[in-house]
């Protein structure tokens, strides 16, 4: 039989084919539904934190930090509670990241402030000393694309119905609604407003400045997502 | 010997040594922990098969000569020799299928295994090892206990010697900075430092009784020098007329009233864990993921560092 | 006229070994860039502060992955199949004017899309997605080279006078048709300029951006379905398509059996799609997933041992040529890592010792294994087998190519040596509690550490460029090196001193 497809690339190409298929249906499709349902307290994340996602992104902190905590008992003890599945329903891409070059950063929004962020970001060996981490120093001055956050929001809701503007269950029973711009300017306000709460813990006069001005350095943004991850 | 056999024993036995070497430096090494002993068992196999194996066929290629049957076809001059396929390829190929199977079907059927459920398993096991040897620590070992915990938990902030990095957080040798006194008194304080909500109030509550007026500018600087000398030098008078009420005269609080400013304890630092602190630095963070007696424990030896 | 040999046209084949080479002396430079960068952070300032956006660590990593992986190895690939394809198949781009088109616009399109990725890359355009990192554009484009590739393969495979196909087109084939389902399927995106508001704007954001159709959980799966097998489709069939190809050929023997061939060919094709697990133990996706990915991932050492060993038997009786030829050392070498990596590949695909080397540098040196050590040498030996026969010139120098051996095999030996010792020790360092119950590290504790081992890979990358450089300058050389006549060209490439 082999003999007769080597002489005839049409169906040897199909065989192949097919050998290939046939592993990934039967891996990825039996658990699609289940493993993207949101677990209560898993809200979508703002305008502002998805900017920052964006700036995580760009920068590909990804290559050096993974978002997953594994069940062993040494990790749950450096980073909190393992990784559910449903926590990650709203995360397009994913960002679990394949290496570990800095810590995992899953939760760190428990246990680093704004503060410490802001200072870590600029110097981060100041912060830790013999720190590998390059210093993010442009995203001081360079804005964050609110109007690319808020497109993929409109997106994700369209699409995915990704509940904006909904009441979203909280883990204490309560429910939390995260608000999505009407329109580019609301969502601009919106942002600018999340943006006013996270410099008021900052020190740099320029990205005070800036804010106050209306302007939303990258930094802000990506502090409102590192604090997001909880 | 064959020089070749020589040669993957040197490999081998480098290979080795380097492993020993990168396991004996860490202190988590091989301390019984049966991930780290199938890990370092894993990496030695995998010098030891690849070096072997590949001295076989070095071996049979050394010595045996192309022979066998030629198939009739080439390809741009290539030819192919029928023979069969090598019996000990074969045989592992099957019987790691095999071995596949039964895994998958009886060996650790898919729905007898949970990941989560060992993590359980494993965390009870941790912690009834940790409560029955250290629930009770006190003194000085606590002390010990609490640095270690410090180590790895604190000093990212506050830096290995506690100094705080340059003012980036809490100077920790020390109860309290002037700066972090003007703080609470100029905007109050509310950070259940006392583990309730107990607010501080800010200068606009804050009576002089000594002057009969709320407390001025000069005064602040005064005794926020005087309480971050540790209660020396000028300014007793105001903190007399003004703190003490809450404070105590000497500083070191009241219980349900006011924290102390005079020294840690470890309840103030457990207090701090459980809720975070906001403050003229910046923001400290809560621990959650910190049990009572590492919270108690890193206390007593935060509580050392100003004695 | 009969019995005239078949003029073969290497126009396309010769495009692509440009590219191999100058893609490969980026990469790698930047690799190495990299490597330092990690044992001395200061050298993310290196352009100066004001470019450290564009040089810093972060920033190059993805530049790095996706200019060796589809810059230089794939650039490796399309030259051989223009080279191998033609004369396996006994057919000359010549004969047909399309195909001849289709190949220039391959490369010329595929030339756009690096220059399209390096630049997106430069100003960080990606979806963060590891070897999947470009965005919508970038994969139409993509796309549109692959399906060029495609009707050159099959194009050349129709008009073709050897009836029956021989094993390297097997794997090219499968390269093709791997990678087209595997790309497609995980790079299902929405662009974003789709989303409306509610005040009905619409085309709001950089045009350019896109959200992937999968989320947190499928997200993973999908992209390491994906990812494990690019691993299987660019860096393990097509360079089996290679050796089968180079190797008998260089050394003049017949392939050692072929039914050994076709068990490897056909088992390598089942069992790789199922090992992708492997990527995401103790992650949320479930258990059996997990647990399948570990046990494919050990069956599969067999498979892909059966095409190493055949190529080591291969040579059965001519031992000496692997002591004379430098060019047949490269290729033994080459098939020796390929042993070496997938026998390491499976082991830390076993649960609890994956439970360890996630995450760490042991990954990585795993990594570089396979691709320095197999990947690497494979394509630099094709290229040298190739060199005197598309330029009708000898290699340049012999010697030159000895030393080169020489030189990257040490950088291999010392960039696993060291990733290896800091893998484990970074990992045992993670899981270690104290006597008194707590971690007994910080996590700095675990990077500091780190240094020596950084340095050392650094340098064993360095040595590792330095040789590439060698051969860069001895292919350079050859297509000036004096002439040799096409009757000698049966076997062994002639070699200057
Ligand atoms: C070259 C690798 C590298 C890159 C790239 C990198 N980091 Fe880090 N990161 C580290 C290392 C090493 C540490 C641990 C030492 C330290 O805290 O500085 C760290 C620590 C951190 C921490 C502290 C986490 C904790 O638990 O202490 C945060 C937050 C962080 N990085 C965020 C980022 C962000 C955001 C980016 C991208 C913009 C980024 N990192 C890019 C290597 C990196
Ligand atoms: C009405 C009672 C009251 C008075 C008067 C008072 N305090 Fe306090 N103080 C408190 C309470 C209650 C807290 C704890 C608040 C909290 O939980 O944050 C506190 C907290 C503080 C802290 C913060 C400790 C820390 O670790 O950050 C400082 C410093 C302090 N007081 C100094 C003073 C000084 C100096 C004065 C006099 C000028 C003063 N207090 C007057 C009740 C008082
Ligand atoms: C993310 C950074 C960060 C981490 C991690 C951190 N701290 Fe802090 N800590 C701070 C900052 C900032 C302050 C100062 C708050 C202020 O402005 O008063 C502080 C204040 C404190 C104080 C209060 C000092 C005072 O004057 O009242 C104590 C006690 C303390 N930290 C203990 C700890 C312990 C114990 C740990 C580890 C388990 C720890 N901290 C981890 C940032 C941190
Ligand atoms: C039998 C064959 C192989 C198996 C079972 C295997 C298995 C693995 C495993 C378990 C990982 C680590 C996943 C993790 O914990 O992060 C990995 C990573 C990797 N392997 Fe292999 N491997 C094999 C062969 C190869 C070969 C031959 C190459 C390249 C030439 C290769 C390239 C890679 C790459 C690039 C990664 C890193 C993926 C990432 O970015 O995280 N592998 N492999
Ligand atoms: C001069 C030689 C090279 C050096 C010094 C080098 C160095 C590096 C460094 C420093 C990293 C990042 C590791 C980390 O994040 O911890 C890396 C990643 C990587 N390199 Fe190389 N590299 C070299 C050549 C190559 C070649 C030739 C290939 C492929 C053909 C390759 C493929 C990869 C891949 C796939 C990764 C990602 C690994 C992962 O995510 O796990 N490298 N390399
Ligand atoms: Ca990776
Ligand atoms: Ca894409
Ligand atoms: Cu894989």
């Amino acid at each position: 039989m082999f003999h007769w497809l080597e002489k005839h690339p049409f169906f040897f190409a199909v065989g192949v084919f097919l050998t290939v298929a046939f592993a990934g249906l039967v891996t990825i499709l039996p658990n699609f539904a289940q493993s993207s349902r949101p677990v209560i307290g898993t809200a979508p994340y703002s305008t502002l934190e998805l900017a920052g996602r964006h700036v995580y992104i760009k920068n590909s902190c990804n290559a050096c930090h993974s978002q997953l905590v594994r069940p062993f008992k040494s990790e749950t003890d450096r980073y909190g509670h393992y990784s559910l599945s449903g926590e990650y329903a709203y995360d397009r891409p994913f960002l679990w990241g394949s290496k570990r070059t800095g810590p995992d950063l899953m939760r760190v929004g428990n246990y680093r402030t704004t503060d410490w962020h802001e200072n870590h970001m600029k110097d981060p060996s100041g912060v830790v000393p013999g720190s590998i981490m390059p210093a993010y120093r442009w995203m001081f001055t360079n804005a964050a694309d609110i109007d690319t956050a808020f497109a993929e929001q409109l997106t994700v809701a369209q699409f995915f119905s990704v509940p904006y503007n909904k009441p979203v269950p909280m883990r204490d029973g309560s429910t939390m609604v995260v608000k999505m711009g009407s329109s580019l300017a609301d969502a601009n306000v919106l942002a600018l407003a999340e943006a006013k709460v996270i410099v008021e813990d900052m020190k740099d006069q320029d990205v005070k400045d800036a804010v106050a001005n209306g302007k939303i350095p990258e930094i802000v943004a990506l502090i409102a997502y590192l604090n997001s991850l909880k | 010997m064959n020089k070749i056999y020589l040669w993957g024993i040197v490999i081998t036995v480098a290979m080795l040594g380097f492993t020993y070497m990168s396991v004996g430096m860490s202190e988590g090494g091989l301390n019984g922990d049966i991930v780290n002993m199938l890990t370092v068992a894993a990496a030695i196999s995998l010098v030891v098969i690849t070096v072997f194996v590949v001295i076989k066929y070095v071996r049979q290629m050394q010595t045996d000569t192309a022979d066998g049957q030629l198939a009739d076809e080439q390809w741009d001059g290539v030819g192919e020799y029928l023979n069969e396929v090598p019996k000990g390829w074969a045989i592992m190929f099957l019987l790691t299928m095999v071995w596949g199977m039964w895994y998958f079907i009886a060996g650790y059927p898919v729905n007898s295994y949970s990941q989560i459920g060992e993590y359980n398993e494993d965390v009870a096991v941790h912690n009834a090892k940790f409560e029955a040897q250290y629930a009770s620590i006190t003194g000085d070992r606590l002390v010990e206990m609490g640095e270690s915990v410090f180590i790895a938990e604190c000093k990212i902030c506050h830096g290995l010697k506690a100094d705080g990095i340059d003012g980036k957080a809490a100077n920790l040798n020390q109860r309290i900075e002037a700066k972090t006194v003007k703080f609470a008194i100029e905007n109050g304080s509310n950070n259940h430092l006392l583990g309730s909500e107990m607010p501080m109030p800010d200068r606009n509550g804050l009576f002089n009784t000594n002057t009969g007026s709320l407390i001025t500018d000069a005064e602040i600087d005064v005794v926020s020098a005087y309480v971050a000398n540790g209660m020396t030098g000028t300014g007793a008078d105001v903190f007399v007329g003004t703190c003490a009420a809450c404070h105590g005269e000497d500083g070191k609080g009241m219980e349900y009233v006011a924290p102390s400013v005079a020294t840690f304890s470890p309840a103030l630092v457990t207090n701090i864990l459980n809720h975070g602190k906001k403050g003229a630095i910046g923001k400290m963070p809560a621990f959650d993921r910190l049990n009572a007696k590492q919270k108690e424990a890193v206390g007593a030896y935060i509580t050392s560092l100003s004695n | 006229m009969e019995n005239r040999p078949l003029e073969y046209d290497y126009t396309v084949t010769k495009m692509f070994m440009l590219t191999t080479i100058i893609l490969g002396i980026v990469g790698m430079l930047i690799g190495v860039v990299l490597a330092f960068q990690m044992a001395y952070p200061e050298l993310n300032l290196v352009l100066g502060e004001g470019l450290a956006e564009y040089t810093n660590f972060s920033r190059l990593r993805p530049l790095h992955t996706d200019a060796v992986i589809f810059g230089f190895t794939l650039s490796g690939i399309f030259s051989t199949w223009y080279y191998v394809g033609q004369r396996v198949l006994k057919v000359s781009m010549a004969e047909s004017g399309f195909l001849m088109f289709i190949g220039k616009l391959h490369f010329w399109l595929y030339l756009v899309g690096v220059a399209a990725v390096v630049v997106s890359l430069f100003l960080g355009i990606t979806t963060s997605k590891e070897y999947a990192e470009f965005e919508w554009p970038i994969d139409i484009a993509i796309v549109v080279v692959w399906v060029l590739f495609g009707i050159s393969i099959f194009g050349l495979i129709g008009i073709r006078r050897e009836k029956s196909l021989y094993i390297s087109i097997w794997y090219y084939i499968a390269t093709f048709l791997g990678i087209a389902m595997l790309y497609l399927f995980n790079n299902m995106e929405i662009p974003t300029i789709l989303g409306e508001s509610a005040a009905g704007e619409s085309g709001i954001g950089a045009w350019y951006h896109s959200v992937s159709m999968y989320a947190g959980t499928n997200d993973a799966m999908v992209q390491w379905w994906y990812g494990h097998n690019a691993v299987a489709f660019g860096f393990t069939v097509p360079i089996v398509a290679m050796i089968y190809y180079f190797l008998p050929k260089e050394s003049g023997q017949a392939i050692y059996s072929y039914k050994l061939s076709l068990l490897s060919f056909w088992g390598l094709m089942f069992v790789y799609l199922w090992a992708g697990g492997h990527h995401l133990l103790y992650s949320t996706v479930p258990d059996w997933v997990q647990t399948m990915g570990s046990i494919f991932s050990v069956i599969l050492i067999l498979p892909s041992w059966g095409s190493a060993i055949n190529m080591l038997l291969t040579m059965k009786g001519e031992w000496q040529q692997v002591a004379a030829s430098p060019l047949i050392k490269f290729m033994i070498l080459a098939s020796t890592f390929y042993m070496f990596s997938t026998l390491e590949g499976p082991i830390q695909a076993i649960k609890s010792v994956n439970a360890i080397a996630h995450f760490t540098d042991w990954i990585v040196g795993h990594v570089h294994d396979g691709t320095l050590g197999w990947v690497g040498f494979m394509i630099m030996a094709a290229l040298f087998h190739m060199a005197p026969r598309v330029f009708k010139r000898e290699i340049y120098s012999k010697s030159l190519m000895a030393t080169q051996f020489w030189i990257q095999t040490l950088g291999i030996v010392l960039y696993f040596t060291s990733m290896w010792i800091a893998g484990i020790t970074q990992g045992m360092m993670w899981r270690a509690h104290d006597e008194f119950g707590n971690l007994a590290y910080s996590f700095i504790d675990t990077v500091t550490i780190l240094h020596p081992y950084y340095t050392i890979r650094g340098v064993g990358g360095l040595l590792y460029l330095v040789g590439f450089l060698m051969f860069s300058y001895n292919i350079y050389k050859t297509m000036s090196a004096r002439p040799v006549e096409e009757s000698e060209l049966q076997s062994a490439s002639p070699m200057g001193a």
